[in-house]
């Protein structure tokens, strides 16, 4: 398999570019959140929980969007749904995406509500949650790269 | 799991991290350019501080497994055009990137000064600003030749 990841065909180069490139958004608002979070965490401004909020909202889900998109684009021209099983690498990208997808929205639903709250000095434990989130997501996400690149099988 | 898959593995890290702190840095370039107060700044040099380290690092990491696979590779070798192509744009990035940190470690000096106006005023200034969207678009080159590797 990273033989042939190594010497693949031109024809994916587009595909994983966009997989590639939405996995670094993502990658990136995951650890602006979690950054902001913990940076903030005893401060008592919610601004960087907001902030932090706000940023998994406007990069990291549009990042998984075009990430989770652009895999199934690169799958279907790489022909890896020919195999009789997907590859250990594989699954790991399928399994972590897609739970990590239902985990951000679950993040940002209570970053939302944790947002309305803030208005009133409430929603702190909401918002920090939050970004307990983006920091677990973001150690599950750089596992997926690490198996992206050294292809376990 | 061979020493070039691991390398690989790890150049692929890197990058990613390399990624992430320009991610972060664009989000305080974005809120940077609206925020009216000192202390609402505090925001900006805070995150800053830890995108700074992770950039350099990352970029040193993937320069130096990067060189590690094109010695070791047996596709590919370190004079390919593509190989070439993506040292010099490496350099760009970095040279762009290590000027965009200086004009923003400079307003971070002038905070701590408690200088509002200046810092105020270079946060809003769009060369900061144009010298991070200069350093995106030459990682995006990067990225693209990584993964398109034209004359390969």
């Amino acid at each position: 398999m990273t033989v042939l990841a190594s010497i693949r065909p031109h024809d994916i180069d587009l595909a994983l570019f966009f997989h590639v490139g939405g996995a670094m958004i993502l990658v990136g608002g995951l650890f602006t959140a979690a950054c902001a979070t913990i940076v903030g965490w005893r401060d008592e401004s919610q601004r960087l929980r907001r902030f932090a909020v706000m940023t998994l909202l406007a990069v990291a889900l549009p990042g998984w969007i075009v990430m989770r998109a652009a895999a199934e684009w690169t799958y279907s021209k790489e022909h890896l749904n020919d195999l009789p099983s997907d590859p250990t690498w594989i699954g790991i990208g399928f399994v972590v995406s897609d739970i990590g997808g239902l985990l951000l929205l679950i993040a940002l639903v209570l970053g939302g509500v944790g947002m309305r709250r803030s208005r009133r000095g409430e929603g702190d434990t909401l918002l920090r949650t939050s970004g307990a989130i983006a920091a677990i997501l973001l150690v599950a996400y750089a596992v997926v790269v690490w198996a992206m690149g050294a292809k376990p099988s | 799991m061979s020493f070039y898959d691991w390398m690989l593995a790890l150049h692929l890290l890197s990058v990613f991290a390399v990624a992430a702190s320009l991610v972060l840095f664009s989000a305080l370039v974005v809120v940077g350019r609206r925020m009216s107060t000192l202390e609402e700044t505090t925001l900006v040099f805070r995150l800053g501080r830890v995108g700074g380290p992770l950039n350099g690092v990352g970029m040193g990491l993937a320069l130096a497994f990067g060189i590690i696979l094109a010695l070791k590779s047996s596709d590919f070798e370190i004079w390919n055009g593509w190989i070439i192509i993506a040292f010099v744009l490496w350099a760009l990035v970095g040279a762009i990137g290590g000027w965009t940190g200086s004009y923003y470690t400079a307003a971070q000096r002038l905070a701590d000064e408690g200088k509002e106006a200046e810092v105020i005023e270079r946060l809003k200034a769009p060369y900061g600003a144009v010298l991070h969207i200069v350093t995106w678009i030459l990682f995006v080159l990067l990225l693209l030749d990584m993964i398109f590797k034209p004359g390969a």
